[in-house]
């Protein structure tokens, strides 16, 4: 049955039709066998352009369409919509990639246009072959996962629950809250970070959409985008979260209250072995740190658990056990968030090498009223109120040697501590501030940058080579180009705003995950303008630091952003299923299992079947789970899986027509 | 279409600037167009507080192509090559070795050499070590050498003519 | 036995004898060959101003010369060292200088290959020998002196072509001295430079460098200075009251090569080990005048 096949070139503006003479193009394809139609047009994938394919499919009753164009990456979902509304079967078209693939990476005409005319060979050698496919459809599981439970998961969890979603929020440390529960006042409009923070987590804590598990971690991540099915470990808090009521008692007991350096405090402070990390904690409740408590590691705490002693209801219980639920769910977002590098890398800057070095997470820390110098700003070494603290930019950032990007909320954060030491201190203060460049970009930080310039402080346009430890106070020798001179800053405190870096476990998860990282560790999103809450794998989103450094208000678009994405899946009842992915044929089968242990999915299972009389092993592919990577096609020592949208067949054929290229 | 430093009238030597980058590429596997004008070299050079030499800003002259006036300087011999700007700079420019790329085109293009190296060249090319064996004074007032002191002898080139032919050649080569 | 050609520079073999004779004596207890060579010449380091690449030919020819002998070298002067190291780097890396050099190089029947490695007197001690072994032959350990390590700049820098301890952190030497009964403690001043390199054009600049390191050192109480550069120490040691007349202080510093120091420790006469030849006060600890 001879196909009727049309052929449509695409000028792309000048982007193709510069480097790709597209009359030739458009003649020679009317050359070959079964073409019988063929045109150009300027933008194929304008309105214009979908018309001209359209009436031209209708017209001469096509069969196949053949477009040659960008990457399909581009446009082939547009095109298989223009393809179905001229009522052919959308898998019926084949994009032959000219542009990408040659007009962009070449510069000779006559030799682009020959390898054009080779690509479109290839291409309707492929559509004579093309198949009709029908996508199947599976259910929707209407659940989200969130990961990660700082603003951007907060946020995100927040919107999904309102739509109406159940939306399990999973978080590895005792409490939500995340970075912005560390921060004294956020810029510019120093609202207090934890009076803006707490209800939202409040809500997060009632929300009844919302399935808090906090204190746990992800540990497998099955099946794709509509059914996932996720494992998460709940780890052993030994305090039971029914009968605890917050009220305490058992951390003020605590024997080793004061002895273990807190994380949440940056380990400017001390916890006990039983803690709660800061008094909004949600939820409220006692977590013992199974690494530090006596009782947990010697089997004895003196005479007897002192917060078993204070706990009134009960509540501590040795005996818990680390649990693994399993859930299902239809889309994921994770919100992880970052850390900040450790600057003892930089050793020029004395941060191992003096205590009154510290980062401005550090400092926020001593800034915080519920901080470990509650909201005094005292010198780490001796306890005493600094007289001029140096605030030193861009430590790792911006640098070829450490982390090549910008940190994005360093100058800002730096200037609003700068604001508020000025308030605890006193105007006599001196403030010294050492920058590259101020960054203060987002609304109302330009005028913030100025307030701060306009209150008596001073600031150096250089980075110092290194910080001296002179003893007493800290030596900062420092070139400033807006005056061309050297100073001498002798400072009692320096604050290092060090780099944003990815989590120290974000690798751990995206190999849980399968997610790509860009070259700085971080997330990687679909496209960095247009898609930058999706992943490249469909039903995973990014929300938040973990895909870049940002500000808080950047991540709570970002995060809203994700979960108006995920809701996308999560609001269809069904979801059609990519045909193009493996099929196994029956009969091919020999039932040598090579394909399930190659597939990365587990998407291939083997099965029984009573064909013919006879019963039958052979292997399976699960539709919904099959992401049609085509590494079992590849494995098949008998060739009985093939895949849908590549068959070998059709390769060969397209092979076979560039042959004599 | 065109720049011009009205301070010394100077226009940008692009051709100069260009065998500069490429030499630095070829040693160092850098060049000098990424530098940011921090001033962290400046700020930790060992020759700034006592020389005035500012390392970033030779950077910038470069990348203004304005060559000339620092090869003609004094400034560019107070470089003691610490090569702290190398270790620290965050663009992996490396001021150090601009330096030394300026300081060979002064001599070569017949400016007078500052200092001593003129002799240290001199030794190098005659005796092919910087200098003599010399005699010292101890403590206890006694004078002696290298002989006096049961050490076997100096190593020095066997074949001095030969040596300083291959000397010689490098004298009008260009790196 | 591990071996060796002795690569000696200049500034060693023809002023800084001291060095020589501590390394002589040292260095074969711990159980390595010294071999002297023919035919050497300066490593080019200090005329790199005037025209580097005479300075990368030179380098590249005493490299070839210790591999004929399929030796590696041991260059004890970290200039030298650092000389050595950029040139076999560059040589190793770039096809084109390769055969530039060994074009000029093939008038005197030699070769650079790039087989021999070049190790400096930190890799040797430290690496190589390590620090066990040295303190199994410690007989009269130093009753904690207080020294001041100096690693000067070509030792560590630039960290970039691999150099023979952390650029900002150097600890193998304070390691070495705590074997051998020594305190090393820290200064801020500890990475400043000796400013030696300005002797040629910039003198009277170059000694306030070493005096004003020398002046804070003595401030901060140390008992000794231990050096392992011939440039660094002719600075501290030989031209120390010419510094301290150039910052106005009394400076009166014992500045010893490290190989000295371990020699004193292994209970090596003092004589051999140079200490005669020091021009600073070390018989302030000891020392036999």
């Amino acid at each position: 049955m001879n196909k009727k096949i049309g052929v449509f070139v695409c000028h792309c503006g000048i982007n193709i039709s510069s480097t790709v003479d597209v009359e030739q193009l458009t003649e020679f394809a009317k050359t070959l066998d079964n073409v019988v139609v063929s045109k150009n047009y300027k933008y194929m994938c304008s309105d214009n352009g979908a018309k001209l394919i359209k009436e031209s499919i209708v017209k001469n009753k096509l069969d196949s369409v053949v477009i040659a164009c960008c990457s399909p990456r581009m446009h082939e979902q547009t095109f298989r919509g223009v393809v179905e509304s001229g009522k052919v079967n959308p898998f019926n078209l084949e994009i032959a990639n000219i542009r990408e693939q040659c007009s962009w990476a070449h510069s000779d005409k006559e030799l682009a246009t020959k390898k054009a005319k080779a690509i479109v060979k290839s291409a309707v050698a492929k559509a004579h072959l093309l198949e009709p496919l029908v996508k199947s459809k599976i259910k929707v599981t209407p659940n989200a996962l969130v990961i990660g439970g700082g603003i951007a998961g907060i946020q995100a969890s927040l919107d999904l629950a309102e739509k109406g979603l159940k939306v399990y929020l999973v978080e590895k440390s005792p409490s939500i809250g995340g970075r912005m529960a560390q921060l004294d006042k956020t810029f510019p409009t120093l609202d207090c970070s934890g009076c803006i923070l707490t209800p939202k987590m409040m809500d997060v804590g009632n929300h009844p959409n919302i399935e808090l598990m906090t204190y746990s971690e992800l540990v497998s991540v099955d099946g794709s985008v509509g059914n996932y099915t996720v494992r998460i470990r709940e780890k052993a808090r030994f305090v039971d979260m029914v009968k605890c009521t917050g009220c305490l008692a058992c951390v003020d007991a605590c024997r080793l209250k004061g002895r273990i350096p807190s994380e949440f405090d940056m380990k400017m402070g001390k916890r006990g072995a039983i803690y709660v990390p800061f008094p909004q904690a949600i939820p409220l409740k006692g977590t013992i740190d199974s690494e530090s408590c006596l009782m947990l590691t010697r089997g004895k705490c003196g005479t007897g658990p002192l917060c078993v002693e204070a706990c009134e209801p009960g509540a501590i219980d040795f005996k818990q056990k680390d649990k693994e639920k399993e859930i299902k769910v239809g889309a994921i977002i994770i919100a992880t968030g970052y850390d900040v590098l450790d600057p003892s890398s930089m050793y020029e800057y004395s941060y191992s090498n003096s205590k009154d070095v510290i980062t401005s997470l550090e400092m926020e820390r001593l800034i915080n009223s519920s901080g470990p110098t509650v909201g005094e700003i005292l010198r780490p070494s001796d306890s005493k109120k600094p007289k001029s603290v140096t605030y030193l930019l861009c430590v790792g950032s911006r640098d070829e040697t450490e982390c090549t990007w910008c940190c994005r909320i360093g100058c800002m954060s730096a200037l609003k501590q700068m604001y508020l030491l000025k308030e605890k201190l006193g105007d006599e203060v001196e403030l010294n501030i050492c920058y590259t460049d101020i960054r203060s970009f987002g609304k109302g930080y330009e005028e913030f940058y100025r307030n701060i310039r306009g209150m008596n402080t001073n600031f150096f346009r250089g980075r110092p080579s290194e910080v001296r430890n002179a003893g007493e106070h800290l030596t900062i020798d420092i070139f400033d180009t807006t005056t061309n001179k050297l100073f001498e800053i002798n400072t009692d405190l320096v604050v290092l705003v060090p780099a944003l870096v990815p989590r120290y476990d974000s690798g751990e998860l995206a190999h849980i995950m399968r997610l790509s990282q860009s070259s700085d560790g971080f997330y990687l999103e679909a496209h960095p303008k247009l898609r930058p809450m999706d992943t490249l794998t469909n039903g995973i989103f990014i929300a938040g630091c973990c895909q870049g450094p940002k500000d808080i208000q950047d991540t709570v678009s970002h995060a809203s952003g994700a979960a108006s994405r995920a809701s996308v899946i999560l609001s269809q009842e069904e979801m059609d299923i990519d045909p193009q992915i493996a099929i196994v044929d029956v009969d091919l089968c020999s039932g040598c299992k090579v394909c399930i242990s190659i597939c990365p999915y587990n998407a291939i299972e083997s099965v029984e079947e009573e064909i013919d009389g006879k019963i039958v092993t052979h292997a399976q592919v699960n539709e919904a789970l099959c992401m049609g990577c085509g590494s079992c096609v590849s494995a098949c020592t008998s060739g009985a899986l093939q895949h849908k949208g590549f068959k070998d067949k059709q390769i060969l054929a397209m092979i076979a027509a560039v042959g004599d290229y | 279409m065109s720049i011009t430093d009205l301070t010394s009238m100077g226009e940008p030597q692009s051709e100069a600037r260009k065998y500069i980058n490429e030499r630095l590429l070829k040693l160092q596997d850098e060049i000098s167009d990424y530098c940011f004008q921090c001033a962290k070299c400046t700020s930790g050079c060992e020759a700034h507080k006592l020389l005035e030499l500012e390392p970033h800003k030779i950077v910038a002259l470069l990348k203004r192509g304005l060559i000339d006036e620092m090869v003609n300087s004094d400034i560019i011999w107070t470089c003691m090559s610490c090569f702290k700007c190398r270790e620290r700079c965050p663009q992996k420019v490396a001021p150090v070795e601009i330096l030394f790329a300026l300081k060979n085109m002064a001599v070569a293009s017949g400016k007078q050499i500052p200092g001593n190296y003129t002799q240290l060249l001199q030794s190098v090319l005659s005796t092919g070590l910087l200098q003599d064996i010399k005699t010292i004074t101890t403590k206890d007032n006694k004078t002696l050498d290298r002989n006096q002191l049961n050490l076997p002898n100096i190593s020095k080139p066997e074949d001095p003519m030969k040596f300083q032919t291959m000397l010689a050649k490098i004298a009008v080569e260009k790196l | 036995m591990e071996k060796f050609a002795l690569y000696p520079g200049c500034v060693m073999p023809t002023e800084q004898y001291a060095y020589e004779m501590s390394i002589r004596e040292v260095i074969p207890k711990l159980g390595v060959e010294l071999i002297d060579l023919k035919n050497f010449s300066c490593c080019g380091e200090p005329i790199k101003s005037v025209n580097q690449m005479m300075t990368l030919t030179l380098s590249a020819r005493n490299i070839a010369i210790a591999e004929k002998q399929n030796l590696d070298i041991f260059a004890p002067c970290p200039m030298c060292h650092l000389a050595l190291t950029e040139t076999k780097k560059i040589l190793d890396s770039d096809e084109i200088m390769f055969d530039r050099i060994n074009n000029l190089l093939k008038d005197e029947d030699l070769t650079y290959k790039g087989s021999s490695k070049i190790i400096s007197i930190l890799d040797l001690l430290y690496d190589i020998v390590g620090t066990e072994k040295i303190k199994k032959l410690v007989k009269k350990p130093l009753k904690d002196l207080k020294v001041a390590v100096h690693y000067g700049c070509h030792l560590i820098r630039p960290s970039e072509i691999g150099r023979s301890d952390d650029s900002e952190n150097p600890q193998k030497i304070d390691k070495i001295l705590k074997e051998i009964g020594a305190n090393p403690e820290y200064y801020p001043e500890k990475l400043d430079c000796c400013g030696a390199l300005l002797s040629t054009n910039l003198p009277e600049s170059g000694l306030t460098k070493t005096g004003q390191k020398l002046k804070s050192v003595q401030e901060q109480g140390f008992d000794a200075f231990v050096d392992t550069c011939p440039w660094c120490h002719r600075q501290y040691d030989a031209k120390q009251v010419k510094a301290g007349e150039t910052v106005a202080a009394k400076l009166e510093m014992p500045v010893f090569y490290l190989t000295q120091l371990i020699g004193m420790s292994f209970g090596i006469p003092e004589e051999k080990l140079g200490l005669k030849l020091n021009q600073s006060p070390v018989e302030k600890i000891g020392v036999e005048k």
